[in-house]
């Protein structure tokens, strides 16, 4: 049941925050979805090895959560569910690669620490990101900007009831989890022989639901076809942001920050 | 079973997009075939629907375990292959924005392993075979089981592919897939059975929302010869995955896997040919870039990696003093804005 609640809030939540209005909300969505793209192709383009080229990155989500006033315990809830699974894909690599890397003040590293810190790294950085997307713009704003770019209307018209009715299925789903659990006994989850029935009878009201839903819309002219709001242009600020934010990132990727910095002082401590 | 964003490559995770891109185009032109309007709202809730349906967990006897339904086969034998593709990758995408549970340039890949081989493998060359219109009970049931865990080996499959070749892990190929797939028949039995127990309420209940259901003339065919093939192809995809098994209570059957592997002190000793293919991959991998590469032969490599860490600190705590003073100022200035307000 907590599952069922916690992911209502999280999308409550979420949606709460992409109400916002700072200068990160008041971007263009397309201008965002770019540079979230672009932003993830370079971080997941850097090869296994790579750590300090990655660190310039953090710079995005610092910037962007700072500016945008998003909280960074959002990061930390999704990193729960994102990180497990990159810890284990990435948890073979210190046992399986162990030849010596570098000497870090006399202390060996080998090549599978560097890869393992390098996967878990990227998860950081690629799952802040699209946080950071999803956080700052409103679902229905993205799901426009999917139009435009030939995604077929059939299909993002769909998208949007599902994301319409998740919370509404959600929580008729935990009123009946609720239910199931105050007639029996202490149980962890449904008894494999009543999920048939439980599970059906929420698919026979969710069937009711969309036929409710059918008329509603079929009162409102619907007709078989799909009509989007048009959305605001991209104002030049926009492409400017667009244009400057993947400069900087392929500049990132091209020259390594980290590096330059370490040698620079090396060079003046040395 | 969902991938993220750092488990790929960019060529990986543009492959299968594009392959994801193709499949959502051919659903498309499907669906509007139909010409049903009812559709697209019963789609949009159906999606609802298996989100939440998912989140349901039930207990597997004798086990300890739990599983929850799967979404392919269910949302397919209510909606057809056609459309059940497009719901299940508006849940996927769903639950990439919303929740992290796979990544964005991942989406490709997640939409391929748990959508296509469900939809379009799996549902008409299992389920719909072995039903061939007569839906009863037992057929409905044996059709639904097998078709969630053949679907689910090629999709486990599918995983163990997309991340040798991005080339993020080290697991040797045969011990991935040896631990990969067993786990999969676990859990996809448990699904199976549970996604079964729902198709077979609705036919009691309702059985003209079964996909095809209308179209049932009352013929009784036989045992088709196709129907011998196709079980025997399943038997054969279960026996694959028992050749070694395991029970488990884990959660995630990938993790556990990779949990399994990385324990074992046996893969440890045989590194040696591992090493040569290791380093193969080392010299022609995607994107060659500036790294630690070469640090380990030359101490001057190894003074600029090091430099490179030392660099890669100070970057991270210049970014963070950054965010820092922005929010700081920011709270200020927030301050300073309701005072004046009142």
């Amino acid at each position: 049941m907590s599952k069922l609640t916690t992911s209502i809030n999280k999308i409550r939540s979420l949606e709460e925050l992409a109400e916002g209005g700072t200068a990160v909300h008041r971007l263009h969505p397309m201008a965002k979805l770019i540079t979230t793209f672009v932003y993830l192709l370079a971080v997941i383009s850097f090869d296994k090895y790579n750590i300090s080229g990655l660190m310039p990155f953090f710079i995005y989500p610092v910037l962007m959560m700072s500016l945008g006033e998003i909280p960074y315990r959002a990061v930390l809830s999704r990193l729960l569910i994102a990180l497990p699974f990159s810890f284990f894909a990435g948890l073979a690599n210190p046992f399986l690669d162990r030849g010596t890397a570098l000497y870090l003040a006399g202390v060996p590293v080998s090549w599978g620490l560097l890869s393992f810190f390098s996967l878990m790294l990227k998860t950081v950085l690629t799952v802040s990101a699209v946080l950071i997307l999803i956080a700052a713009t409103p679902m229905d704003r993205l799901a426009g900007q999917l139009t435009r770019i030939k995604v077929p209307k059939i299909f993002v018209m769909q998208l949007m009831l599902t994301y319409r009715y998740l919370t509404l299925l959600t929580s008729e789903a935990a009123s009946m989890m609720t239910a199931y659990h105050l007639r029996s006994k202490e149980q962890k989850g449904i008894q494999l022989r009543d999920v048939g029935t439980f599970l059906g009878q929420l698919l026979l009201r969710s069937f009711g639901r969309a036929e409710r839903v059918y008329y509603a819309m079929k009162c409102r002219g619907y007709s078989g076809e799909y009509q989007f709001a048009a959305g605001d242009k991209m104002k030049p600020g926009d492409y400017i942001y667009a244009i400057s934010v993947c400069a900087v990132f392929l500049l990132l990727r091209r020259y390594n920050i980290s590096v330059i910095i370490g040698s620079l002082i090396e060079g003046g401590i040395l | 079973m969902h991938m993220a964003d750092a488990l790929i490559s960019p060529a990986v995770g543009g492959v299968m997009m594009a392959a994801s891109a193709g499949a959502i185009g051919y659903s498309v032109k499907k669906v509007k075939e139909e010409l049903d309007e009812k559709k697209v709202p019963l789609m949009g809730v159906m999606g609802a629907f298996v989100f939440a349906g998912q989140m349901i967990n039930f207990t597997i006897p004798a086990t300890g375990s739990s599983g929850h339904i799967g979404g392919g086969i269910l949302l397919a034998a209510l909606l057809g292959p056609h459309a059940a593709f497009l719901v299940l990758s508006s849940v996927l995408l769903i639950q990439a924005l919303f929740f992290a549970d796979g990544g964005l340039l991942a989406l490709g890949c997640n939409i391929f392993n748990l959508g296509f081989y469900a939809c379009f493998i799996a549902y008409p060359l299992i389920y719909k075979k072995i039903v061939k219109n007569r839906f009863t009970v037992k057929n409905i049931t044996i059709g639904t089981i097998l078709a969630v865990v053949a679907g689910l080996q090629l999709g486990a499959f599918s995983v163990v592919m997309e991340t040798l070749i991005s080339g993020v892990t080290e697991l040797p190929f045969a011990s991935f897939v040896l631990l990969m797939q067993p786990i999969h028949l676990a859990i996809g039995i448990g699904e199976g059975i549970a996604t079964a127990a729902v198709l077979c309420f609705v036919l009691k209940s309702n059985p003209l929302l079964l996909d095809g259901y209308a179209a049932v003339d009352g013929d009784k065919g036989r045992l088709a010869s196709k129907k011998v093939v196709t079980v025997l192809l399943v038997a054969a995809i279960i026996i694959g995955g028992f050749v070694s098994w395991y029970a488990s209570g884990y959660p995630d059957g990938l993790e556990w896997s990779l949990e399994r592997v990385a324990g074992t002190a046996e893969l440890e000793a045989d590194g040696s040919a591992y090493r040569a293919a290791a380093g193969i991959q080392k010299s022609t991998s995607f994107l060659p870039d500036y790294g630690f590469k070469n640090g380990g032969e030359s101490s001057a490599r190894a003074g600029t990696s090091a430099s490179g860490i030392v660099g890669g600190g100070i970057t991270l705590g210049l970014a963070c003093l950054l965010g820092y003073i922005i929010s700081y100022s920011k709270k200020k200035l927030n301050v300073k804005a309701n005072n004046v307000n009142q």
